[in-house]
């Protein structure tokens, strides 16, 4: 597949140039994706993410929410499973076993020490707490909205320990397990950017739509209107916006209003690049090829300009997608957005900024990595499509 | 010159309309909350121990205009805002919101616009440098850090510097003033006290800015350095630095000119955050203070109305700015 590498040899055989030549674009694209090495590297490293999101609750040990603490470990530092020490090599990685006592000798203060004879084992494959990949219990307001649908329920796990609790990341201050929660953030945050993004996309295929198709006095219109909602600062508008919730709704019905809120607010930058790949493509002298070939405004449409079309769009969803992560973030940061029981990337980042835990609890930071790698990844593969894409960037080399 | 001044007032009557759309967004928004201002009000004052009726909250609704239909309210406060630049008070603190934000407005739009001077002038000449160099290394790493000027959310290098200055010289650098000078009346001491202290908010809330100028920055001059008109120059004698910031640096700077506005708009989205972290008292925390825990709509909403105002402002000025400095707009309007 590597088209464009063996093109610039140009002595190679007949056959490859005719293959560059009859590729279709969704070949070319790939092709020439492929060669970005840095935007390869960050396409694994999402896919990995997307995986991880997708399988938390296989790969977490423990449930995310309260159902899942250590009473026996709060605000625990992240446990390494270890193959050896000085008591011997051990094929299956382990665990010491960590004794807790409060008495006289310790001044009446919990005290926690490591027992080093006392060894636990990694497990893999182990039954614990019970999950559904179909679980769908919506409370959304008015009982005729209400869903609840469950289905595959299994409660298989990766991994687990033999007795007490196997903290990766450690725990945070009511004792559940950093580790679990991250994974199930990443899902939480992949849900919120798809929803957000997809919101955004059917209103700006709409209204971008609308304004390149028709253009004329609908164009300027809708403009001036778009261009009026593009200055306003996004994160005070979402901030006011979140204000609305009351307390009492439940956390899928929050999760859902920012959802909305966020898709609500980012249409017009895509509106505006809707309406301008429209207007160009449409007065394209391909376009004026095929309708003085007879061909009907609907053929046109599906084979002319839609394929023009989809690369860019993919591409600016795909640039789309962090921010509307990162304003999730932010909003929940603040403590507008998502709140503890569920867990977002800006729910767990949340309690990162108190000076205790800068100071004393530094795996707390943990989630944040992630974060930061997971809007780098997708930056940094919204920028290799971007090139793959526009048949006219040549590729510097 | 009369074609200069239509063109002006053309782009002035526009932002007026502009103007005009946010504050009826703004203003839906704030109708939108469930309660009013009166039943809020009242409420509080039910946590303070005085009995309040129905009858009470209508009188209040009275009192405050509450019961006039939607488009005649607007229409007040939009006349009120835009003849009195009055936005009347404050729904829970009962004062008089002019009063509450004056010093507080003016001083975040001083530090985002202070945070935008720093941003170009770090990636005017570093984006310029990146898009002439060949050196991989320089390149690859300044693309590097724009990226993650995108992806580390300012309130993280907020909370690394603070931790790092706290380790090492004792003090969290949070706050705008000292101690000795939170209540003072503005002088010299005072506003050298303010500068020793801004420089840490301005830095974090140009960071990401910064990061986005440097792409923008470096994108326009690839395109224009490859063009025939810098083969020309150069063809001519002219090298160096001279031939960058003489022919394709300048015809670069339009667009960036005209992407100030939504630059000020990028920075505006993390001033609740960072006043957040860093524990300013100006009109980003307000907003938080009115929003998170008193749901006060109208300081909410005038407050967004500002930030919006003044980069509607600063669209104005630049489009104008951007037809004074390109040749080609000035001819065609000026004719000189």
């Amino acid at each position: 597949m590597s088209l464009l590498s063996r093109k610039s040899k140009s002595d190679d055989s007949q056959a490859l140039k005719e293959a560059y030549f009859t590729a279709s674009q969704g070949q070319l694209i790939r092709a020439r994706f492929r060669q970005n090495k840095a935007a390869m590297v960050a396409a694994w490293a999402l896919t990995l993410m997307i995986l991880m999101g997708f399988f938390a609750p296989f790969l977490s040990p423990y449930s995310p929410d309260i159902a899942g603490r250590d009473k026996e470990y709060e605000n625990g530092a992240p446990q390494m499973p270890k193959f050896w020490d000085e008591n011997g090599f051990s094929a299956r990685p382990f665990l010491y076993t960590m004794e807790r006592e409060r008495s006289i000798k310790t001044n009446f203060r919990w005290v926690t020490t490591e027992n080093r004879e006392k060894r636990r084992y990694v497990e893999l494959f182990v039954r614990d707490w019970e999950y559904s990949y179909i679980d769908l219990d919506w409370d959304l307001p008015g009982d005729f909205f209400d869903v609840d649908v469950k289905a595959l329920t299994t409660d298989l796990h990766l991994f687990g320990i033999s007795e007490g609790g196997i903290h990766l990341f450690g725990t945070d201050a009511s004792g559940k397990d950093i580790y679990s929660r991250t994974l199930h953030a990443i899902n939480t945050s992949l849900a919120v950017g798809t929803l957000g993004v997809l919101i955004s996309f059917v209103l700006a295929l709409i209204i971008g739509g609308v304004a390149g198709y028709f253009g004329g006095w609908i164009d300027s219109v809708l403009q001036m209107i778009t261009d009026a909602i593009r200055t306003v600062p996004p994160i005070p508008l979402f901030m006011a916006l979140a204000a609305f919730m009351p307390d009492s709704w439940s956390s899928e019905t929050r999760f859902f209003f920012i959802a909305s809120i966020l898709g609500l607010i980012g249409w017009p930058t895509l509106a505006r690049r809707i309406r301008t790949h429209l207007l160009t493509e449409r007065s394209q002298e391909y376009v004026l090829a095929a309708e003085l070939c007879g061909a009907s405004s609907s053929h046109v449409i599906r084979r002319h300009l839609l394929p023009s079309f989809t690369s860019y769009i993919i591409v600016d969803l795909m640039i789309t997608f962090p921010y509307v992560v990162r304003s999730e973030t932010a909003l929940s940061f603040i403590g507008l957005g998502l709140t503890d029981p569920v867990n977002s990337l800006g729910s767990l980042m949340q309690s990162v900024s108190k000076a205790d835990v800068i100071l004393n609890y530094q795996w707390y930071f943990i989630p944040v990595l992630f974060f930061i790698a997971f809007v780098l990844a997708f930056v940094f593969v919204g920028d290799g499509l971007r090139d793959a894409a526009d048949p006219y960037s040549k590729s510097k080399k | 010159m009369a074609r200069f001044i239509q063109f002006t007032l053309m782009r002035a009557v526009m932002s007026l309309f502009t103007l005009l759309t946010v504050s009826l967004i703004v203003f839906s928004l704030m109708e939108l909350v469930p309660g009013n201002c009166a039943e809020r009000y009242l409420a509080f004052k039910n946590t303070q121990g005085s009995q309040i009726t129905i009858d009470d909250i209508k009188a209040e609704e009275r009192r405050l205009g509450l019961d006039q239909p939607f488009l005649k309210r607007w229409t007040d406060w939009v006349g009120n805002v835009f003849f009195k630049g009055e936005f009347g008070d404050s729904c829970i603190l009962r004062l008089d919101i002019n009063q509450l934000l004056s010093d507080k407005f003016w001083i975040s739009l001083g530090i985002c616009l202070a945070a935008l001077v720093v941003a170009y002038l770090i990636a005017i000449p570093v984006g310029i440098y990146s898009a002439t160099t060949k050196s991989a290394v320089a390149n690859n790493s300044l693309r590097f850090v724009s990226y993650l000027g995108l992806a580390l959310p300012n309130f993280l290098l907020a909370l690394i510097i603070m931790l790092i200055s706290t380790v090492l010289f004792g003090d969290s650098l949070t706050g705008l003033f000292s101690a000795e000078y939170r209540d003072a009346p503005w002088s010299v001491d005072k506003f050298l006290d303010f500068l020793s202290r801004a420089w840490l908010p301005i830095f974090i809330l140009g960071w990401s800015a910064t990061a986005f100028a440097l792409q923008t920055v470096r994108a326009l001059m690839l395109d224009e350095v490859g063009k025939l008109y810098v083969t020309a120059a150069s063809a001519r004698g002219i090298s160096g630095s001279k031939l960058l910031w003489r022919y394709p640096a300048r015809h670069a700077m339009g667009p960036v000119i005209n992407s100030l506005g939504f630059d000020l708009n990028r920075i505006f989205n993390e001033l609740p955050v960072v006043a957040l972290i860093l524990t300013l008292t100006e009109a980003g925390a307000l907003l938080i203070e009115s929003l998170a825990r008193s749901n006060d709509q109208q300081l909410a909403g005038a407050i967004i109305f500002l930030l919006t105002a003044s980069i509607v402002l600063v669209n104005f000025v630049t489009d104008i700015l951007l037809a004074l400095m390109d040749p080609r707009v000035r001819k065609g309007l000026i004719g000189a």
